[in-house]
């Protein structure tokens, strides 16, 4: 355990100073009493059995931070990473800031930030591994790299950029409230640390000493409903009207003068020309363009031919197609493992896949990974016996319809299920551009227009199409495309008007990707157009129809990629400001490009898989 | 929510298994905290920390300290001497004797060929206090030149000289718990919160208890600006007529301390005479400050029952530094402000050692304070070390700034480099470059192979590093603290009182001299010639500095502790026992914007780098805060000139030109960019770096550059990375 000095300076003690009993967010400050089953049991750290003495241990502790005083002098940041050995390409606490002024009236506002060990840790409930443990002890969020398998979903979820996903390892870690010191009474290493009398720690809700103020807001910190953070501010000193951010995310705080004088985010437009930045669409999260795309379409394919008999369609059935069926299925099953394979390999830790079923309770990922992997098997076994149809036989004729139908529907149930689920990972707080609706729409809408397409393609090369099964699978495109692009209507309109970090993306995807954006609209068009050429011409000209599905099926594909690849790289998180190297993804890229990141000491990894 | 408590793994925090704690004193800054360095089982470094009873830290480090273990295993570090007849032939490893006897032969060749004063050696201020004393015995008694000099130039010589002029002697009077008893703060020139945190926490911490005025002279809006009650944004280069108008309006409205004056100092009539002309209207003219605020300053430092003025290289680094020095003790002699607490004249120091090579290295002088112009000290120090005291010359000889001039016209054929970086630290490198090309013989003595002098060296000598071996330090408030050995020197690297030790063996004369082998022994030689002296290190010892983590100076035998300030009887060192108010007249010497070199150029340090980031560019940690440069812009300017934030710019100046990276903020004016000084191949290939006339040290903050947005940002960038190796 950590141990305290025989020269250990005061400040570095923590107080015992009486706190209320519920913090601002209406929640108890003292998390067990003492008879409770959690209390009394060592923290466990590093195997140590001891049991610590501190009359606060079951109250929620949090970090204080008087943005008066802060200096910007990183010795928070560094006595952090000191402390936990972390490499110079990530950190527990960073400092960024915001500044605005003209000078010499010029204020720059800085500002500390690492976990602040929430009332309502989203990490923890969107982690599908349960890495995460909000204990009772100084109400700690602390997260174990041992159970996590990188996934990264925590670090979408949380608004405070707090969990840090470490490619290089392959799994995430984050700041531990130095457990160690606290049970040892100390304070943690960031708060000892601090130069200024900018950062302190103790009881939420209690002041220390010289300090007036318990805000839980300062200009640039994320909406506190969100997560109810512990962590309290000061700042009476006043700010100029606007700040800016140092950083390449296109935002700035306005001070909004009709209501409390709070700071609201606003978009930072410059004269910027649309660009294509084509090659900037790749990212990390590539694995997942694909991953989606193709669980989309194969649901859709699935959930197509099931329904397609109900309307009397009977052009997807083995009967109609015994060889060319199994054909297609074999395919799906085959892009679908593809795609499941490359969502695992995206992982950290892809050996650690079978925890995703972890937290079925609380994380969308755990469910959209059940459901997926239910309509999988259940995918597999459709496949299998459409395959091999005299399996069936062993169950009698009756039973096996029975089987057959079970298998579709409750497949289609799944993967329907699945895709609901896919779309609740990205309605995120923390990342206003992904929490619409739109998302739905566009997943379910995917599924639609590619499925459908799949399935035209498949019914042109069984020589089963017919004018009921043209009209049926263009109008389904049509239906898919539709729904797609009034979500993004709707979308845009409402990131516009909701401002801040949905909007600095709606800006970014309007200049940065401007031309991008726009090709991927067009296509969408042509597709659109495409789908409604094919429902009203029928099937007289099969060399026109080859054509039209084919300037379809371009345009839908590209489209859909892009609208994909541009949905990932495009979310700003409500993270705090960054600097201007430090936590600056514009020098993170322009550090990659340029080669700097080679060195290691630039603090940037050149790869991040 | 209490989450998921059953058959969890422990709580697993990272645990560096340190066995035990080496006490050590930083090696970065001259703020001298007081460090322990964590060993493991295996003996290596692997963690730092503030000794919590020791009284300038107090436990707190700042970001460079705290992973100040990580120095030992950075990259670029020398392992083997090595050897090349050519600069630009490729470098062969060799031994130490072959390189020591190689660079004794070259010294002797030189001085043989063209005279002793040939051979000139510059050093440092970051070795220890036993080595500076140890170099200047090899330099001063057994080599034998006067061109003999410090990097101390480029960052405390103004101070020095105008210490030495006001009061007689060098010796910062003040110390760091004056500011726990000052009524107002003046700090000039001084990035206190970016260059010395520690400083600054103790100054944040005495204004946590007691609330008093605090007033910033800096023309950029830093941290320090911001948190100031007052901030004056003066014009760049303009500090002294700034200063001759505070001391005229207190003297004009009666605020001076009138019976310290007439007991306490000389040279009131000149003085007044100067500062007569200096009226707050005129004043403003020249330094920007308008009238008022001048008043306004003038009468709150005055009136403070103390006040105090700390200044760092916005002063010294001037063509008016040691003026500028010399303007700041006036102020503080016309209000009694010296010797008292809270009262005093506080120059904080750039280097780790400074201090130590003003005291003990005769790179000015002789050791302790003693002049070369001093026949007694001459005699003294030659029957100390027991040579001729002929061997010693009548006169200083020439400045590190003059001593390159002196190899470009060939005076000067050879150079010993210790613990420094001209080619990065200088200005107008491309004035460096090829000065150093003409020697006939550079010898490079660094813990860095990787140092960019380096490039032009015959022989390079890899030192070992800080706590790599053991010895003092003296920081700010002359306090000599000790770096114990925690770790041993890098693979064949060697300490530097070894290389000196052993250089002094290839002389027939250091073969007569007494060289001591450990540096405790060498502590005793200071003990002895600093007795009864201002600097008295007499009461001192290894043990008792370790013991009361640093004592200050004077501490004379006998002494538990040491004297926190100097002149607290008002008995200055001239032989009047009188401090001089010395006048100062203004003369605008600087090569000021005008309209082919619209803006001011300003540099300085930033908190994560240390000088020119041998050390500090390697460490992740600290570098990833700024891993490339980068120049402070204002907005408004850039947006004429179509510079974008985060794009790069060219700067070109009467020099030559720069590629940096543009950073845009209000911090700075319309007219004046900042470039951070630590970078390889940035802005010192476009200063100027005029010299003060007395302290012979660099303008390195006043030049006038233009500035187009880089025509090819892709090539700017290439440019820029290809700048510099690390």
């Amino acid at each position: 355990m950590f141990k305290v000095r025989e020269d250990e300076p005061s400040y570095a003690l923590l107080p015992d100073v009486k706190a209320p009993d519920v913090n601002q967010y209406g929640n108890k400050i003292s998390l067990v009493d003492e008879k409770d089953p959690l209390a009394n049991k060592p923290l466990n750290i590093n195997g140590e059995e001891n049991l610590a003495n501190n009359p606060n241990r079951y109250k929620q502790h949090g970090f204080y931070f008087n943005a008066d005083n802060c200096i910007s002098c990183h010795a928070c940041e560094s006595a952090c990473s000191e402390k936990n050995n972390l490499p110079p390409y990530l950190a527990y606490r960073s400092v960024g800031y915001v500044e605005g002024g003209s000078y010499p009236n010029y204020t720059r506002l800085n500002i500390s930030m690492a976990c602040n060990h929430c009332d309502n840790p989203v990490c923890l409930k969107g982690c599908p591994t349960r890495a995460y443990t909000k204990f009772a002890e100084y109400g700690a969020v602390l997260q174990d790299p041992d159970i996590c398998f990188g996934c990264g979903y925590c670090t979408w979820v949380c608004p405070y950029n707090a969990p840090q996903l470490d490619t290089e390892r392959g799994h995430v870690h984050k700041c531990n409230m130095c457990v160690d010191r606290l049970e040892a009474g100390l304070k943690p290493a960031c708060a000892s640390a601090c130069l200024a009398g900018a950062l302190d720690f103790g009881v939420v809700e209690t002041t220390p000493e010289n300090r007036d103020q318990l805000q839980t807001q300062i200009p640039g910190f994320p909406d506190t409903s969100i997560t109810n953070p512990n962590i309290r501010f000061q700042q009476t000193k006043t700010l100029p009207r606007e700040l800016t951010r140092p950083d390449s995310i296109p935002l700035k705080y306005e001070r909004d003068e009709q209501g409390q004088g709070e700071f609201k985010p606003k978009v930072r437009k410059q004269k910027q020309q649309k660009q294509w930045n084509l090659s900037k669409l790749r990212s990390r999260e590539d694995p997942l363009v694909i991953f989606t795309l193709i669980t989309q379409a194969v649901i859709g394919v699935f959930l197509l031919i099931t329904l397609a008999p109900l309307l009397g369609i009977n052009a997807f059935t083995a009967t109609t197609s015994p060889i060319g069926l199994p054909v297609m299925l074999w395919t799906l099953l085959g892009a679908e493992t593809v795609a499941l394979f490359l969502s695992t390999m995206h992982l950290g830790r892809p050996h650690r896949f079978y925890r995703a079923f972890n937290n079925l309770r609380y994380s969308p990922v755990s469910r959209e990974v059940a459901g997926v992997a239910v309509f999988y098997n259940l995918l597999g076994l459709y496949t299998l016996l459409a395959t091999f149809p005299g399996l069936l036989t062993l169950f009698g004729n009756a039973s096996s319809t029975i089987i057959t139908s079970t298998l579709a529907w409750t497949g289609s149930l799944a993967g329907f299920v699945a895709l609901y689920f896919m779309h609740k990972i990205y309605r995120i707080p923390a990342r206003p551009f992904w929490n619409h609706w739109q998302v739905l729409t566009s997943f379910y809408g995917n599924m639609l227009s590619l499925g459908g397409f799949i399935l035209f393609v498949y019914a042109m090369l069984t020589g089963a199409t017919d004018t009921v099964v043209s009209k049926f699978l263009s109008g389904i495109i049509f239906t898919g495309l539709a729904a797609e692009a009034i979500g993004l209507y709707f979308h845009q309109r409402a990131m516009n008007r909701q401002g801040g970090e949905g909007a600095a993306s709606l800006y970014e995807q309007s200049t940065r990707y401007g031309k991008t954006w726009l090709l991927r609209i067009t296509l969408l068009v042509i597709a659109l157009a495409g789908s409604v050429i094919l429902y009203t011409m029928g099937t007289e000209s099969s060399v026109l129809t080859i054509l039209g599905l084919t300037i379809l099926g371009l345009t839908l594909l590209t489209g859909s990629l892009i609208g994909r690849a541009l949905f990932y790289v495009l979310v700003i998180p409500t993270t705090m400001p960054g600097a201007f190297f430090w936590r600056n993804k514009g020098f993170v890229e322009h550090a990659r490009q340029t080669g700097l990141a080679k060195m290691r000491q630039v603090g940037v990894l050149q790869h991040e898989h | 929510m209490l989450f998921g408590r059953k058959n969890k793994n422990p709580i697993k925090i990272a645990d560096k298994g340190v066995v035990d704690w080496k006490y050590t004193t930083c090696g970065y800054c001259s703020t001298g905290c007081s460090i322990e360095v964590g060993i493991n089982t295996e003996g290596e470094a692997v963690a730092t920390r503030g000794v919590g009873g020791a009284d300038v830290n107090r436990g707190k480090l700042c970001l460079k300290g705290i992973f100040e273990h990580e120095l030992f295993r950075s990259d670029g570090r020398g392992e083997t001497p090595l050897i090349r007849d050519k600069y630009y032939k490729p470098f062969a490893k060799t031994d130490w004797d072959t390189a020591l006897d190689k660079v004794g032969d070259e010294i002797k060749r030189i001085q043989g060929q063209y005279g002793r004063d040939a051979f000139a050696i510059v050093s440092t201020g970051q070795i220890m206090t036993e080595e500076f004393y140890t170099l200047g015995k090899l330099a001063r008694g057994v080599i034998g030149t006067n061109n003999y000099d410090g990097n101390t130039t480029l960052c405390m010589s103004s101070a020095v000289s105008g210490y030495k002029r006001s009061f007689g002697s060098d010796g910062p009077p003040g110390c760091y718990e004056d500011f726990e008893h000052t009524e107002c703060l003046l700090a000039i020139g001084s990035n206190l919160p970016e260059q010395h945190p520690i400083i600054f926490w103790r100054l944040k911490q005495a204004l946590e208890k007691r609330k008093f005025p605090v007033i910033v002279v800096d023309p950029r809006v830093t941290m320090f600006a911001q948190m100031a009650d007052i901030h004056l944004p003066v014009t760049p280069g303009t500090d002294l007529a700034l200063l001759n108008s505070l001391a005229h309006v207190i003297l004009d409205e009666g605020l001076e301390d009138k019976n310290y004056i007439e007991q306490h100092t000389s040279g009131y009539e000149e003085f007044i005479k100067v500062i007569e002309q200096y009226d707050p209207l005129t004043a403003s003219r020249i330094c920007g400050i308008d009238e008022d605020t001048i008043r306004n300053v003038a009468r709150t430092y005055a009136k403070a029952g103390a006040a105090m003025t700390i200044w760092t290289m916005g002063i010294n680094q001037s063509t008016h530094g040691s003026d500028g020095v010399c303007g700041i003790n006036n102020l503080n002699l016309i209000t009694g402000n010296i010797g008292k607490p809270g009262g005093t004249s506080l120059s904080i120091t750039g280097q780790c050692n400074a201090m130590g090579t003003r005291e003990w290295s005769s790179c000015s002088g002789l050791p302790g304070y003693r002049t070369l112009e001093n026949e007694k000290d001459r005699e003294e120090i030659a029957s100390f070390w027991g040579i001729d005291k002929e061997f010693f010359p009548k006169k200083r000889g020439l400045f590190q700034t003059d001593i390159f001039p002196a190899i470009e016209t060939g005076q000067i054929k050879g150079l010993w480099v210790v613990a420094t970086n001209p080619m990065t630290s200088m200005s107008n490198t491309a004035r460096i470059r090829k000065t150093l090309e003409k020697l006939e013989f550079l010898v490079v003595q660094d813990a860095y192979a990787d140092c960019e002098t380096n490039e032009y060296a015959h022989v390079y000598l890899p030192a070992a590093v800080w706590a790599e071996k053991e010895g003092c330090f003296t920081n700010t408030e002359r306090r000599v603290n000790l770096i114990r050995n925690v770790v041993k020197p890098h693979a064949e690297s060697k300490p530097d009182l070894w290389i000196f030790n052993q250089m002094a063996k290839r002389f027939d004369q250091g073969k007569k001299v007494r060289f001591p082998e450990s540096s405790s022994d060498v502590f005793e030689e200071l003990r002895q010639l600093s007795k009864g002296r201002m600097l008295d290190y007499s009461g001192m010892t290894h043990e008792k500095i370790e013991k009361q983590r640093g004592i200050q100076w004077p501490c004379p035998d006998g002494e538990e502790k040491g004297a926190q300030r100097l002149y607290t009887d008002g008995q200055f060192a001239y032989p009047d026992k009188r401090a001089k108010l010395v006048p100062l007249p203004f003369v605008d010497n600087n090569e000021r914007p005008d309209d082919e070199y619209p803006f001011w150029l300003n540099s300085g340090r930033v908190v994560e780098h240390f000088h020119t980031r041998t050390r500090t560019g390697k460490v992740g940690n600290l570098n990833k805060f700024s891993p490339t440069p980068y120049m402070e812009m204002n907005p408004d300017a850039a947006h004429e000139l179509g510079i974008e934030h985060g794009g790069y710019a060219r700067l070109t100046s009467r020099r030559g030109d720069a590629v940096v990276m543009v950073q845009l903020t209000h911090r700075v004016s319309p007219n004046m960019v900042f470039i951070p000084f630590h970078f390889h191949e940035c802005v010192n290939r476009l200063t100027l770096g005029l010299l003060d006339p007395h302290s012979r040290q660099p303008a390195f903050k006043q030049c006038a550059v233009n500035i187009e947005p880089a025509d090819d940002q892709e090539n700017a960038a290439i440019r820029n990375r290809a700048a510099r190796g690390y």
